[in-house]
């Protein structure tokens, strides 16, 4: 199993937090811990998902960027050392 | 404003972006949390298409949407009329068909109160969507709707769904409507480097064209004919790529994958190129994913960025549009050898429509349907072993004139798709193949058929089985036949007739012909019931989790 930390920019649109956690599981990763907070001036979310799969991350974060309130998503790789 | 003038309310705004985006025809069912936009529908200039199950007009909106490449728009009420919806969405999902599904809901101040015929709609719909808007207020609800046209329609399509509270729809509109500006696309790639992928092509002996939905999806037939026809590359299809190669392409092998064309599997294996065009690598096309082409490099071409590497790595990725990418791949290659090879195959294993008796041989039926249907026929099927009959034995010239659910496998879907095919291409002949299992899952569609005189034709192949889950239980669980058996089905031609449709049932080869030739003669609606022998099977077959050149054949 391999952990993995994703840091992940959205618009604060509706149920964006929960595209991002359905598609998280059905895709096969499973949460090991979500930090998520809105700046209410620019009404940008940031979302630091710790997930773990047996499937390579660049599957999730395809899946995740094709959600369309999207901004960016990020591996973070010094958080998996 | 006098007080005689109405004032725009969100569901006759509704109607007014509809018609912004041309829309002009949809399907739907009313109910009580939606009856303000079914009030605002009287005086619009849209049609309606009453449907009698919702999922009925979901399915429809798919057909209409795949037969003229427009969106097709579904309409449901809250609670049971919105999960209705929710088959023909994930069906839509699956194939990438731009639907805009439109629900009614509960008022806002009873939305989470568990109020009568209240669900979470919007919950539900994050699987089986797109993308999903709740409009919560009124100053939103045009810039959504045109979110809505915009999302179906940009990269890769597929459905979105908008659902909007009773009290929005009768919400006064504050202003007046704004123009339709240009939509923005946001799918923005960057130009595609072709240099690896014509190096692969030019060191290739052995490659081949895998061409899939996409391709049709991306209005790039000609460009991917033009390809085709440069490169004198063999090429094979997918289930919802058929019609998209030029079928007089003499290159062409066929469908390849659990049904298909033992030519088609056997040149996938030996390939040593695998040109993937708006394809997936599907589980029902790679069989053994990790047998699949198993000598081949691949080079990929998608819109969708995440269908690259998702269950085979790209050698070489060309992201975007098709019609600007295949060209410039288009080169003349040097592999006369390999051509042979492909050709020699296609004669070897050409379909053999000798069939000994008296029965009916549906492939032969399907195949004589092909070659006297008029041009610009458009077909829809069920899903079972009559499916993939009509893929393996008509020929199609255009995707939209193969109707198909594909990805989703959804028993049930060819009755509905033919009425949305039929309403939007009304001079068109319209052909819904289908078996005696599906055809039951949406027969109340017949009613749709009738209340607009829709001059579909019904074929239904009859085994009095569920065929195709018979089939794998007689090959893979020891003939232990359970819960396939529909021998106590209805009088098919007595359930016509009841909906006003001429029917006729055939059981033997010698009436065939007359029987095909009265159903495309006749005007109006039709339903040929072919009876077949129960124990007929889909041949070629690859075993699930089997190498696609080990398949089953006819014994």
């Amino acid at each position: 199993m391999n952990n993995y930390q994703l840091m992940i920019s959205v618009d604060d649109k509706q149920v964006v937090l929960e595209r991002i956690l359905q598609v998280t599981r059905y895709r096969g990763f499973l949460i090991n811990g979500m930090n998520a907070k809105v700046n209410t001036g620019t009404k940008i979310g940031t979302i630091e998902l710790m997930v773990s799969s047996e499937r390579p991350i660049e599957l999730l974060v395809d899946q995740i960027n094709k959600l369309i309130d999207i901004k960016e998503v990020k591996v973070d790789h010094t958080a998996m050392q | 404003m006098t007080t005689t003038e109405k004032k725009l309310t969100g569901a006759s705004l509704l109607f007014n972006v509809l018609e912004q985006h041309g829309v002009e025809h949809v399907f739907g069912y009313p109910g009580g949390a939606i009856m303000p936009i079914y009030d605002a529908l009287y005086d619009s200039g849209v049609e309606h298409f009453l449907c009698r199950h919702e999922q009925g007009a979901a399915f429809s909106a798919v057909g209409y949407a795949r037969a003229s490449g427009k969106v097709g728009v579904c309409l449901a009420t809250s609670g049971p009329g919105a999960t209705n919806l929710i088959t023909g969405l994930a069906d839509a999902l699956a194939d990438s068909i731009p639907v805009v599904a439109i629900t009614g809901q509960v008022a806002t101040a009873a939305m989470g109160s568990d109020a009568f015929q209240e669900i979470d709609i919007f919950g539900l719909s994050l699987a089986c969507t797109k993308h999903s808007f709740q409009v919560t207020n009124i100053d939103d609800l045009a810039d959504v709707l045109h979110q809505a046209f915009a999302i179906a329609l940009e990269g890769r399509q597929g459905p979105v769904l908008v659902d909007i509270p009773k009290d929005i729809q009768i919400a006064a509109v504050n202003g007046s409507v704004d123009d339709l500006v240009n939509l923005q696309n946001k799918v923005k790639l960057p130009p595609a480097n072709v240099g690896n992928a014509l190096a692969l092509l030019n060191q290739a002996k052995k490659p081949i064209l895998y061409v899939g939905g996409g391709v049709g999806m991306a209005n790039a037939i000609d460009e991917l004919r033009d390809f085709a026809k440069i490169t004198g590359l063999p090429c094979v299809s997918t289930l919802k790529g058929l019609g998209a190669i030029d079928p007089e392409d003499k290159y062409y092998m066929g469908m390849l994958g659990m049904h298909g064309t033992k030519a088609s599997n056997l040149a996938v294996q030996e390939c040593d190129l695998l040109i993937a065009v708006g394809a997936r690598f599907d589980d029902r096309v790679t069989g053994k994913l990790n047998e699949f082409a198993p000598n081949a490099k691949v080079i990929h071409f998608d819109i969708d960025t995440a269908e690259i590497n998702k269950r085979r790595v790209a050698d070489a990725s060309i992201l975007g549009d098709l019609k600007v990418n295949l060209p410039a791949l288009a080169i003349p290659l040097s592999i006369e050898p390999w051509k042979a090879f492909c050709l020699q195959m296609n004669a070897d294993y050409a379909w053999d429509y000798n069939h000994p008796g008296e029965t009916i041989f549906a492939p032969a039926v399907l195949k004589e349907i092909s070659d006297k249907m008029p041009k610009n026929s458009c077909v829809t099927t069920d899903v079972g072993q009559h499916q993939m009959w009509a893929a393996q034995h008509m020929v199609f010239d255009d995707p939209s004139n193969f109707l198909t659910s594909a990805g989703m496998g959804t028993m049930g879907f060819g009755i509905p798709a033919a009425v949305g095919a039929q309403v939007s291409r009304p001079t068109n002949c319209i052909i819904a193949i289908s078996g005696d299992g599906s055809f039951m899952m949406n027969v109340q569609e017949l009613s749709t058929i009738k209340r607009f005189q829709l001059p579909v034709k019904i074929v239904l192949i009859d085994n009095a089985k569920l065929g195709m889950v018979r089939q794998w239980q007689d090959l893979f669980f020891n003939g232990r036949l359970s819960e396939t058996d529909l021998a106590d089905n209805p009088d098919f031609i007595m359930l016509a007739n009841a909906f006003d449709i001429k029917a006729q049932m055939i059981t033997k080869k010698s009436e065939v012909s007359a029987a095909i030739e009265e159903m495309l003669e006749h005007d109006g609606p039709y339903l040929l019931q072919v009876k077949i022998d129960a124990q007929d099977n889909v041949w070629p077959l690859v075993p699930p989790n089997t190498a696609n050149d080990k398949m089953m054949e006819s014994t």
